[in-house]
């Protein structure tokens, strides 16, 4: 497969996974807003603090809105061309990813991005946020599912295959790390440690229905939220699609599908990170964590999978940027 | 749907005769439009465009940052050739690809027909794709054009005319192809007894003239498309092309040269590439040889097509072959290589560096089509009849100027199709450009693009400026 190609596989789908993401941060966030009785304008605004600063850029949005309110942190973190995390700027790139490797992927994994970008697009921002978005969230991750089945069922599994599966759980990884950093942020902006506070419960509430875990920490558990659980379920949990560690294994294990190393050693940097950070999560206990500090270990998460993501590039995907100038220049006759 | 406020005004229209006839060929499509509801015609007019824009079948505008996309306006009503006709086309196209290929083939070894005063060598030497640095080279199977887009229109008598070959990098094939499907999907059961010929196999019919065009001694060469990249208008087609042929699309970075050999940057290494169907045009080609500043090409690529380690198609230097002012000589080149009289003739053209006819051209200004000749997509163009005494006066300035660079045609009136426009049927003018490919031997598929102009009286057909495209039926038999 071609460098380039790989490249793209790769980044069409931590796109897809990446906009899937902001909006499950996003629809559970404006669902637990609704619970919630705080209305002034100043308990919104910290309560939007944290999620925007997590997923995108404090500073950007402030350039761009005179006021943080759900509509304008919404609006910033789906709409926004402004805002390179926002999801239909995530979409966007997707499809540009895509469309420079149509020749590659199936004609239905094509139309469904496509499809998904032109709905985007031409969304009514205003109709959206009045009707409520919960509907509108739920369409796009059901477009991001519809493209894991399709993709899962219309695209050989081969190498390509796995850089799109690789691409997916690296950034999955990266993203339920980032859902709890939220939390921590939240919990800073708060200064509410009290764990029986009903908006503290709820925001525990809303990591686990970021991440579609609340009814499956519900039948493990069988008790009320508590942070320790959701912590040790959403960070160790070997079982659970959308836990770190899970994530981090699938990574591995595509990333050595690619190379056709055993996972008993490696052939790349990129084996050695991904290794090493799942025998650390593996042989890590959540009273450990704890001990370590949750910040610490989720930054170095994060850390990790950046230099794994680059390493990937160095491995297999590394080519020359080029001038589009001169691509729109060749005759066309 | 009805057609009884139509009219033919003047014009040679494609469907009925200047009495109000509709041709024996369009009777079938006739009585099928006639019996649909206007409700149904837009119905389907929709679930086509929609289709287009779902699979991204667009181009690209320059120099527009919101829309960059467009789809290319597509009209229901199919244009239709009858057999006979199409035969005479045919036959006429292979005529002209031939001996335009044992042209390049001299042009490029002895130039004999300079020898023989056929051609002045000035005008092969000022060509701007005339490439001197490729004179004396083989070329695998003496083929220099393998894809020729020639583009055909229809007089006020209905002849059909060669208005030019495009010999370099011709596109639109990928359009001739998806408006089949689309109109395949808006009349399902009209089609099967339409008596349409397929030109389903066009993907086929190109892998096989590449694989045709591979070093000797090959068994399965590897072949690839040579795109400039996503953000190139025809992107599309690249694409398509490349996925019908189940081959490989790169782009100049994902090839390195080593020891004269091309070869792709994959994850698993390099992998030998044998042959290139380049849509990269010749001065991008290779930055060690044409222009230095190119990132699309390969350096090193010249010298493996030199050594005979790289198939390309087009070959380097076609692009002489449909130059403007040797377009005037391509019926003599016919003349002198095979003895023929030219089956498909010329729009009549006069060269300003022949003869009196620069005097001529410059008094008759407002009468005729002044082109350049190195311009292509419709720009460059002059219409006398309907041109301002401010282009004719710049026109003429620029014809004094550099004689060479000019050519001067009669303005032939468009045959005219009906076409839907708004409120119902009217007349537009349309050209035609079917595909040739040569290869063991020559093929062309049954049909080819219909380009319409949708803008009342418009001459210009290009994409570029607001032109549209039709389905284009070649029949099995005459009705």
């Amino acid at each position: 497969m071609l460098c380039r190609v790989a490249d793209s596989l790769f980044w069409m789908s931590r796109y897809i996974e990446r906009a899937e993401s902001a909006v499950r941060l996003l629809d559970v966030n404006l669902q637990i807003l609704l619970e919630t009785d705080r209305t002034s304008t100043s308990s919104i605004e910290s309560f939007w603090k944290p999620i925007i600063a997590s997923t995108g850029d404090l500073g950007l949005f402030k350039e761009n809105y005179d006021e943080l309110n759900s509509e304008t942190a919404m609006d910033f973190l789906t709409f926004s061309d402004k805002n390179p995390s926002s999801v239909l700027s995530c979409i966007k790139f997707a499809r540009e990813n895509a469309r420079m490797i149509r020749d590659q992927i199936s004609e239905d994994m094509w139309e469904i991005i496509n499809r998904l970008y032109l709905n985007l697009k031409r969304a009514d921002h205003k109709k959206i946020w009045k009707s409520g978005p919960h509907d509108f969230y739920k369409e796009i991750r059901e477009y991001s599912n519809l493209f894991q089945g399709v993709t899962d069922s219309t695209f050989l599994h081969g190498d390509g295959f796995d850089f799109i599966k690789a691409g997916m759980f690296l950034e999955r990884a990266d993203k339920t790390g980032q859902i709890l950093k939220a939390k921590q942020l939240m919990d800073a902006e708060w200064a509410e440690k009290d764990e029986t506070n009903p908006l503290a419960i709820a925001q525990w509430v809303s990591v686990l229905r970021a991440c579609s875990a609340e009814e499956v920490y519900q039948q493990i558990y069988v008790t009320d939220i508590i942070p320790k659980n959701v912590i040790e379920f959403l960070v160790l949990s070997r079982e659970f699609p959308r836990s770190i560690l899970f994530s981090a294994t699938k990574l591995q294990f595509h990333i050595h599908a690619i190379s056709d190393c055993p996972t008993t050693h490696y052939s790349n940097e990129a084996e050695r990170l991904c290794g090493k950070l799942i025998a650390d999560l593996t042989y890590s206990s959540v009273n450990e964590i704890f001990e370590r500090g949750l910040d610490d270990l989720l930054d170095h998460i994060h850390r990790t999978i950046t230099k794994i993501a680059i390493e990937l590039n160095n491995a297999y995907m590394f080519f020359p940027i080029i001038d589009p100038a001169q691509e729109q220049k060749q005759t066309t006759i | 749907m009805k057609f009884d406020s139509y009219k033919t005004d003047s014009f040679y229209d494609e469907m009925f005769e200047a009495d109000g006839t509709v041709r024996p060929h369009y009777r079938n499509i006739y009585a099928r439009l006639s019996e649909l509801s206007t409700e149904e015609f837009f119905q389907k007019r929709e679930a086509v465009d929609l289709s287009f824009l779902r699979q991204g079948i667009t181009f690209t505008v320059y120099g527009d940052e919101e829309g960059t996309e467009k789809i290319f306006p597509f009209d229901l009503v199919p244009r239709i050739i009858p057999n006979t006709e199409w035969q005479h086309i045919s036959k006429g196209l292979e005529q002209r690809i031939i001996a335009l290929n044992l042209f390049l083939k001299d042009i490029y070894h002895e130039q004999k027909i300079i020898k023989d005063g056929i051609i002045p060598a000035h005008f092969i030497e000022s060509a701007k794709h005339y490439r001197p640095e490729f004179r004396g080279v083989n070329v695998p199977k003496d083929i220099y054009i393998h894809i020729c887009g020639t583009d055909l229109i229809r007089n006020d008598q209905g002849e059909y005319l060669v208005l030019e070959d495009n010999a370099r990098s011709p596109s639109g094939v990928s359009y001739m192809l998806e408006n089949r499907e689309a109109l395949k999907r808006a009349f399902p059961n009209f089609f099967q007894q339409a008596g349409v010929r397929t030109n389903l196999d066009y993907s086929k019919h190109l892998l096989k003239v590449l694989q045709h065009i591979a070093p000797e001694n090959h068994n399965g060469p590897v072949i690839a498309v040579l795109t400039p990249g996503v953000y190139n208008s025809a992107y599309f087609e690249h694409c398509f092309l490349a996925r019908q042929m189940g081959v490989d699309i790169v782009e100049g970075r994902d090839l390195v040269v080593r020891h004269d050999k091309v070869y792709m940057r994959t994850t698993r290494g390099l992998k030998p590439v044998d042959v290139l169907y380049r849509r990269v045009d010749d001065d991008f080609l290779d930055p060690k040889v044409f222009r230095k500043d190119s990132v699309l090409g390969v350096p090193g690529l010249v010298e493996a097509y030199r050594k005979g380690n790289l198939g390309l198609a087009n070959s380097i230097g076609t692009g002489v072959a449909d130059d403007k002012v040797i377009y005037a000589f391509v019926p003599r080149i016919i003349k002198y290589y095979l003895d023929q009289d030219p089956i498909l003739s010329n729009v009549e053209t006069w060269l300003p560096t022949e003869g009196n006819n620069l005097e001529f051209i410059l008094e008759n200004m407002n009468k005729l089509v002044i082109k350049a000749a190195n311009e292509s997509g419709g720009y460059g163009i002059l219409i006398g009849p309907h041109a301002s005494k401010k282009e004719i006066a710049q026109f003429k300035e620029a014809v004094q100027k550099d004689p060479r660079n000019y050519i001067a045609q009669t303005p032939i009136s468009l045959s005219r199709h009906p076409t839907w426009c708004d409120k119902g049927f009217e007349g537009r003018h349309i050209d035609f450009r079917p595909y040739i490919l040569y290869g063991e031997k020559v093929s062309i598929m049954p049909g080819g693009l219909t380009r319409v102009a949708l803008k009342k009286g418009s001459l210009v057909v290009n994409s570029s400026q607001g032109g549209g495209s039709k389905d284009t039926w070649v029949l099995y038999g005459d009705t």
